[in-house]
């Protein structure tokens, strides 16, 4: 090996080197002795945490009632503008009903732009065996604060992955998404056309007609086209909205179907849009949970390992790990409630548990070291999990 | 509340974890703790639809999948993680194109040392002899740290034989890589290829220490890179793992709100709900950075300190777009491992063009598919795109407008990878998903979205950092592991400095039971 290299000469390096010392010196010596910008003065660290609160405490300031059994509530901020968002993304609120800590998401529907505002739409139905929205429906008032954590959701238009085309499937209260992205796009902070095939029972419960209708009307980017299942009705369509509504409704060029709805929506849809023929990155889905077939509940017990403490709880083969947690007070930092986003991550630390198919949406390497999204993972006797 | 440790470790980042694993699996009661609900910080996955995308890890070294050498393999095995990791050999270094269409140029390197100065005599005639001789170098100046490194009982013999033995070393240690480069005569080419990794450590080769530049080609190069087949949170869970398995106690979802410091020692820390954690040693995997302006009173820092945080610049700032692909990486002609394409090969210039968004062309781009094909579902691919950002344009990006700011700058980097490569990908892309700075800044708290720990300035290189940043920083029981520390930022110089401070934390717990 060679040892002869230099880069000036033997000499000139040596000196070189030596300069490091005086030169590392004043270097430290010569800045001024106070601290720099602080982490969350940054623009970056400011802007992360408008949109991405770690919780917001939202007051109502209007309610509206609908006719199908729905409300929509209303959101003021007085004091600063609520975390910006994607026109189809949604809010998770956190509720403490009786013991119960809970969390649900709901879809905002109102504009990105009115947050900024700070204001925020969600809309609830009421559903059989709907523990939670029943309990909104009936207990938020005028004037309550309410908790709710930041948007989430990947149900948003991306102009790099979709066309510029959306026919949006909606579905009962299923429509308060893309009444979001009607909005955003007739204010400008969209570009894509929206055809909304809007499916309900009867006339009665479509939600927002009168809105839907004017938008419509006077932003040639928005068709709405209402499909009703139950009743036949003058300027309505009839039927469910599958391949050939969608035929006669989509536009000639290409486009990205979206979809959000009830389980039934979904159903009917995976023998429909097969016959369109799209690319599967054409169509999107709404996350939701399918839930476990129906059979005989068997009642388990959760070992909690929380920060080092042990809690042992009730559970059902027919629920949840989550389902447990919420019941029995447990915080943990649950959102979607369909397996996608993750945040409920907890480790099994033993037992086993069954996850329906399709709704596994876990790393390798969380399957790899028995890592499970509780929110929809199902007890198949008894449980040790760490949740924190 | 108040719980006692021997070791409280801040942060579940690469340093954090390895630092926590080798505490526990020394028998220290070690608290780990973790405000995000992952570990790893950076070193982390995500899901979207059918694709599992890997957050920042483009080829992990210290493997050693040629020569063999494999300093970071032997940490995880000595702390009981390596056999929960899996890992595939990559054989291709990166392909590096440039997009100015007066200096057009692409150039395919391999790993390996032979294959590497083979290629580059393909490319550059005649520059085998000239790069043989650079290699010699590469290796002597590896040799020099391997001897310092392994030094555990001083005697002064020892400066006897660095002056003897470790001449090169000497000589260059305070030069650039190009002041190097030049002195042996390199032709422009051969110095374009030999440096295209610059991007990697974010700093323009003109400034940039040649000794760090230099033992991340032996890294490289020499000793081969490797992929983890479960993305990087495979490696961040192992050692999650190996950490609990040691009895270790990890928290996630918890913040800390303040290391108590008192009389010029950390005693321990206090988390945002007001448990009181009291411990020996406080292992800070978040930056100094954060500790000094936003975790430490700051009446607690002696001067040097806030002359030191305030001395030193933050480094790239991050930007990520990671692309699920509805076509194959051979139908694609996606052929490529690692793609370097860069505005010109003079990375002076691709530096300072990147402190803007409008002007900011530099991009590493890395196909999955090439490590192992079965990383996506058949007939799909997997391609993500870095890029970085020198200086904080992006603090000056309102929340209005966020979302319109990243797609753009998404847009322009898969234009970029089109033009430069001729492979059409934007009608293939079934998932997106877009890191800014604000995304990092989100998961990690990081100031201003940064990556890349402090810029390997010429005043901060990593020789200047290794020999005066080891120094008492001034906080007794007080050490920082990760990116920002000793060994400069990187997935293997984070979990080395992970190890150095719980070792050093260790043997102060030794002396003070003596």
């Amino acid at each position: 090996m060679s040892k002869k290299f230099s880069v000036n000469g033997t000499f000139k390096d040596s000196v070189n080197t030596v300069k490091f010392l005086t030169e590392r010196k004043s270097f430290i010596n010569n800045a001024q002795a106070v601290l720099p910008t602080r982490t969350d003065d940054f623009g970056v660290n400011k802007v992360a945490k408008s949109i991405h609160p770690k919780e917001q405490k939202l007051v109502i300031s209007r309610i509206e009632e609908h006719k199908a059994l729905a409300k929509s509530y209303y959101f003021k901020s007085d004091v600063a503008p609520l975390a910006y968002f994607k026109a189809g993304q949604y809010l998770t609120f956190k509720l403490e009903i009786g013991n119960a800590v809970v969390t649900r998401s709901y879809s905002i529907a109102s504009s990105p732009a009115s947050a900024l505002r700070g204001e925020y739409q969600i809309t609830v139905k009421r559903i059989s065996d709907g523990f939670v929205s029943d309990y909104i429906l009936d207990n938020w008032h005028v004037g309550d604060e309410v908790t709710a954590y930041a948007p989430e959701g990947n149900m948003t238009y991306n102009p790099l992955r979709d066309a510029e085309n959306i026919v949006a499937i909606a579905g009962g209260s299923g429509i308060t998404p893309f009444l979001s992205l009607a909005r955003a796009i007739d204010q400008g902070d969209e570009d894509c056309t929206l055809t909304l095939l809007y499916g309900c029972r009867t006339s009665d419960e479509i939600l927002f007609k009168a809105e839907l209708d004017s938008l419509s009307e006077k932003n040639e980017k928005i068709n709405v086209i209402y499909v009703l299942s139950h009743s036949d009705e003058e300027g309505y369509e009839k039927g469910f909205v599958g391949a050939d509504i969608i035929k006669k409704y989509a536009p000639d060029e290409n486009y990205s179907i979206f979809v959000c709805g009830p389980g039934g929506l979904y159903k009917f849809l995976e023998t429909e849009l097969p016959k369109l023929q799209k690319e599967r990155k054409y169509i999107r889905f709404e996350v939701f949970s399918s839930g476990k077939k129906a059979e005989e509940a068997k009642e388990y017990s959760i070992k909690v390992i929380n920060r080092g403490t042990e809690t042992v709880i009730k559970a059902s083969s027919s629920e949840t790990v989550l389902c447990s947690f919420e019941r029995a007070g447990i915080e943990v930092p649950a959102r979607c409630h369909t397996g996608e986003c993750g945040f409920c991550r907890s480790k099994l630390v033993s037992g086993k548990v069954y996850i329906p198919e399709g709704e596994d949406k876990r790393r390798i390497a969380d399957m790899q070291f028995d890592f499970i999204h509780p929110c929809c993972s199902y007890p198949e006797g008894d449980l040790v999990i760490r949740i924190n | 509340m108040v719980k006692n440790y021997d070791a409280v470790v801040i942060g579940a980042g690469n340093g954090g974890l390895v630092a926590a694993a080798r505490l526990a699996k020394e028998g220290k009661k070690t608290l780990l703790i973790e405000r995000h609900n992952l570990p790893g910080g950076f070193a982390t996955s995500f899901v979207r639809g059918r694709f599992e995308f890997e957050a920042s890890l483009h080829e992990l070294c210290g493997i050693g999948s040629i020569t063999g050498k494999s300093p970071l393999l032997k940490i995880f095995q000595e702390v009981g993680a390596a056999d929960k990791m899996e890992w595939v050999s990559l054989d291709e270094a990166f392909r590096v194109i440039t997009l100015d269409e007066n200096e057009k140029s692409d150039y395919l390197m391999p790993l390996g040392k032979e294959a590497f100065i083979a290629k580059l005599e393909e490319y550059d005639p005649g520059s085998s002899t000239v790069v043989t001789k650079i290699f010699d170098l590469i290796e002597s100046i590896e040799k020099t740290l391997d001897f310092v490194s392994n030094i555990e009982d001083f005697k002064p013999s020892m400066i006897k034989e660095i002056f003897s033995e470790h001449t090169e070393f000497l000589k260059v240690a305070n030069y650039s890589v190009d002041e190097v480069l030049k002195a042996f005569g390199t032709s422009k080419k051969t110095r374009d290829i030999i440096n295209a990794y610059w991007c990697y450590l974010g700093q323009p080769t003109d400034e940039l220490n040649v000794i760090h530049y230099f033992t991340m080609l032996h890294a490289y190069i020499i000793d081969g890179a490797v992929i983890p087949r479960g993305r990087s949170h495979q490696i961040s869970t192992a050692l999650l793992e190996a950490f609990t398995e040691n009895g270790g106690d990890a928290w996630f979802n918890t913040s800390v709100k303040k290391i108590n410091v008192k009389n010029g020692a950390a005693t321990g820390v206090e988390l945002d709900d007001g448990t009181q954690i009291n411990a020996k040693a406080v292992i800070c995997n978040a930056s100094p950075y954060n500790a000094y302006t936003k975790l430490i009173d700051e009446k607690e820092i002696p001067e040097k300190l806030k002359k030191e945080v305030n001395a030193k610049t933050l480094g790239a700032k991050g930007f990520a777009v990671f692309l699920g692909l509805n076509r194959s990486a051979d139908e694609l002609g996606l052929n490529n491992h690692t793609y370097f394409i860069y505005p010109t090969n003079d990375n002076r210039k691709c530096y300072e063009l990147s402190k803007k968004i409008a002007t900011n062309d530099v991009q590493a781009t890395v196909c999955l598919n090439r490590a192992f094909d079965d990383c996506s579902p058949e007939g799909t691919s997997i391609l993500y795109m870095t890029s970085i950002f020198a200086g904080d344009e992006w603090s000056w990006v309102s929340v209005k407008d966020y979302h319109k700011t990243k797609l753009s700058f998404a847009e322009k980097m898969i234009d970029n990878f089109e033009k430069a490569t001729g492979i059409a990908i934007k009608d293939y892309i079934e998932e997106i998903e877009i890191a800014t700075p604000m995304t990092y800044a989100r998961y990690t708290d990081a100031p201003a979205g940064t990556i890349y720990g402090y810029e390997a300035s010429k005043e901060d290189g990593i020789v200047k950092r290794i020999v005066f940043d080891m120094i008492d920083k001034g906080i007794s029981g007080l050490y920082f592991a990760g990116g920002y520390t000793t060994r400069h930022m990187g997935y293997s110089p984070s979990y080395t400095t992970g190890d150095m401070a719980a070792k050093a934390a260790i043997l102060s717990m030794e002396k003070e039971v003596k």
